[in-house]
């Protein structure tokens, strides 16, 4: 055989391995995007379907598109108000969250006072001791002795929680930025309040965004302290929380149909969300753990 | 003797006014900060040698170490042990690989890879709760989707019955595999950015093939980033309970159940359906028990990754 011969072999080998690699690769990814998706758009979809044909497993597509659905979640399972109470406790939630970290990350890293080693190795140890959610309940006890156990605001509160590891976050963000820019400032006539509004904030803006975000998809998405939080007022109770709680309903096995589009009417905002601000969630996640 | 340095007046009311100006930035995360994660730790270390049933019962009853001495004897919490590794094990090994290949193939910037991650990043940000709720109607045994679509393309011949005795913890595997695998693309992706791009040419040149080049070059490369990667997928697991609590609540007879959920149940009831009677002090220990056994997974993990850090 000469070499020439050869040569067209490798490069023939070369050229079938190539294709069989990008059909591999093709057959994982469409694998794995039907694995991610079918879930929600089985969601999506099935909150259109009547409960007889979510049961009998039918088509892909429903038969008739019911969006009546929706009215009947909206209205008789009261959807109306628990829409109403994700958003004011999200919103408030992501208000609190953002403000609070700007202003204790901000400080801690650019002033020394009294406490601070304290309170920063006690944020540190908070975020490594971890004893899961029956900590909600001495929050619950806290709220009830002040009499907030059954408002919105003990809701919130408690969904905010301590926020440790988001104002290390921030610390570590303002860190980066040059002090000097406060010195300059200080020169010019700035007091500490001053710095902290015309000079920093605008900076770690950015990172505020992770906060915020992060914040707001952990409220509207929580589950458990939400759902001990209205244990005595489930009138408060948010999409999340009442949209399971079909799950223990009497009639759940006749109601699938509302389940979903329940769920559908609690994931469609955050979906709307991811859409407008995917690259931020992801950008968020590796700034919050690589990083830090 | 050393005498205390004298500070002026003036200084003293200066650094005075310089603490009141740091704390009134202080504050508002201190109040959530002491309500919210100190406190509540705290509670709960106390009440671990205690005996109390809540609100409008006897008064907490000091017991000592009795409450940890029936957490040790406690043969149903040991199974809940068993099954949170069985659970975090079984979570890790399946989405790491799958995550780290996701991760080489879209990391390349690629016209429509953007996409594809944040498609694959998508069930991050959706509610385990809600999408638990999804998953319990599509499992279901008799009527669920899965059964139905698998039986139509003849896998199956009779429905799988997916919540029961023998697979609710693979099909909790299964959901927490949706839930968590985009988040670990994600880190593998930060950390193939940093694997330097010379050393990927040069062994092509050299005449590696694709699977050698990933095998000697990149994952010896992603080291650093490996280790947090594993760390924060063991911790995590430790922790997943919203999921357990919507799809199976840690039955059928506690074949799912986790510590997390475990100590929880002492606390509120896990479903509308159970009710086991409120023991602060006992779901205490059971907490406190299981945080130091995530604490002590997570140095032995830390070891170990230190002695394999001085063989290579």
């Amino acid at each position: 055989m000469n070499g020439a011969a050869i040569q067209t072999r490798n490069r023939k080998s070369v050229r079938t391995t190539r294709a069989v690699g990008t059909a591999l690769k093709i057959i994982f990814l469409t694998v794995m995007v039907v694995f991610t998706l079918y879930p929600i758009i089985y969601t999506v979809l099935g909150s259109l379907k009547s409960n007889a044909e979510l049961t009998s497993g039918g088509s892909f597509f429903p038969k008739e598109w019911l969006f009546e659905n929706y009215k009947t979640a909206f209205i008789q399972a009261d959807f109306k108000t628990y829409t109403k109470n994700s958003v004011i406790t999200s919103g408030i939630t992501t208000i609190l969250a953002t403000v609070t970290c700007a202003m204790a990350g901000f400080i801690l890293a650019r002033k020394q006072f009294v406490g601070k080693k304290l309170w920063l190795s006690l944020y540190m140890a908070m975020m490594f001791v971890s004893l899961g959610s029956v900590t909600l309940y001495p929050i619950y006890e806290l709220l009830r002795s002040v009499g907030l156990h059954k408002s919105i605001w003990g809701l919130t509160f408690a969904l905010c929680g301590g926020q440790a590891s988001n104002v290390l976050l921030v610390m570590g963000f303002t860190k980066g930025i040059p002090r000097e820019l406060d010195e300059a400032a200080t020169i010019d006539g700035c007091t500490i309040y001053g710095i902290f509004f015309k000079v920093v904030l605008p900076l770690i803006k950015p990172i505020l965004a992770v906060v915020a975000l992060f914040a707001f998809r952990n409220s509207w998405n929580d589950y458990v302290t939400t759902l001990i939080m209205t244990i005595t007022n489930p009138k408060l109770q948010t999409l999340t929380v009442a949209v399971v709680q079909l799950k223990y309903s009497v009639n759940a096995a006749a109601e699938w149909h509302i389940m979903l589009a329940g769920a559908s009417i609690a994931i469609i905002p955050i979906l709307i969300v991811y859409a407008l601000a995917n690259k931020q969630f992801i950008a968020g996640l590796t700034a919050g753990a690589v990083k830090g | 003797m050393k005498q205390k340095r004298a500070i002026s007046p003036v200084k003293r009311r200066r650094m005075l006014i310089s603490n009141v100006q740091a704390y009134t930035f202080m504050i508002p995360n201190l109040i959530l900060f002491i309500c919210c994660s100190l406190y509540p730790v705290i509670w709960t270390l106390r009440f671990v040698f205690y005996q109390y049933s809540g609100l409008g019962t006897a008064a907490p009853r000091w017991v000592g170490l009795a409450n940890l001495e029936r957490v040790f004897r406690d043969a149903v919490y040991w199974k809940s042990v068993v099954n949170t590794f069985v659970y975090g094990f079984g979570k890790v090994i399946i989405i790491l690989p799958i995550a780290f290949i996701l991760a080489l193939l879209l990391s390349k910037q690629r016209k429509g890879n953007g996409i594809l991650q944040s498609v694959m990043f998508l069930p991050t940000i959706m509610s385990s709760a809600v999408m638990g709720l999804v998953f319990y109607l599509l499992f279901n045994a008799y009527n669920g989707e899965i059964n139905v679509i698998l039986m139509k393309l003849g896998v199956i011949s009779r429905p799988i019955n997916w919540l029961g005795r023998d697979h609710a913890m693979q099909t909790l595997i299964i959901t927490a595999v949706w839930g968590g695998l985009g988040n670990y693309m994600v880190y593998f992706i930060a950390g193939l950015q940093q694997v330097s791009k010379d050393a990927l040419e040069s062994a092509q040149i050299d005449g590696a093939n694709a699977v050698q080049t990933v095998w000697y070059i990149t994952l010896p490369m992603l080291g650093p980033i490996l280790k947090i990667i594993l760390m924060l997928s063991i911790t995590t697991a430790f922790h997943d309970i919203t999921n357990v609590m919507v799809l199976t609540e840690g039955g059928p007879t506690n074949a799912t159940m986790v510590m997390a959920l475990y100590g929880y149940q002492y606390f509120f009831p896990v479903s509308a359906t159970t009710s086991i009677l409120p023991q602060y002090g006992y779901g205490a220990a059971v907490s406190v028990v299981s945080a130091v056994i995530a604490g002590i997974v997570t140095l032995i993990y830390l070891a170990i990754s230190k002695k394999l850090d001085e063989v290579y």
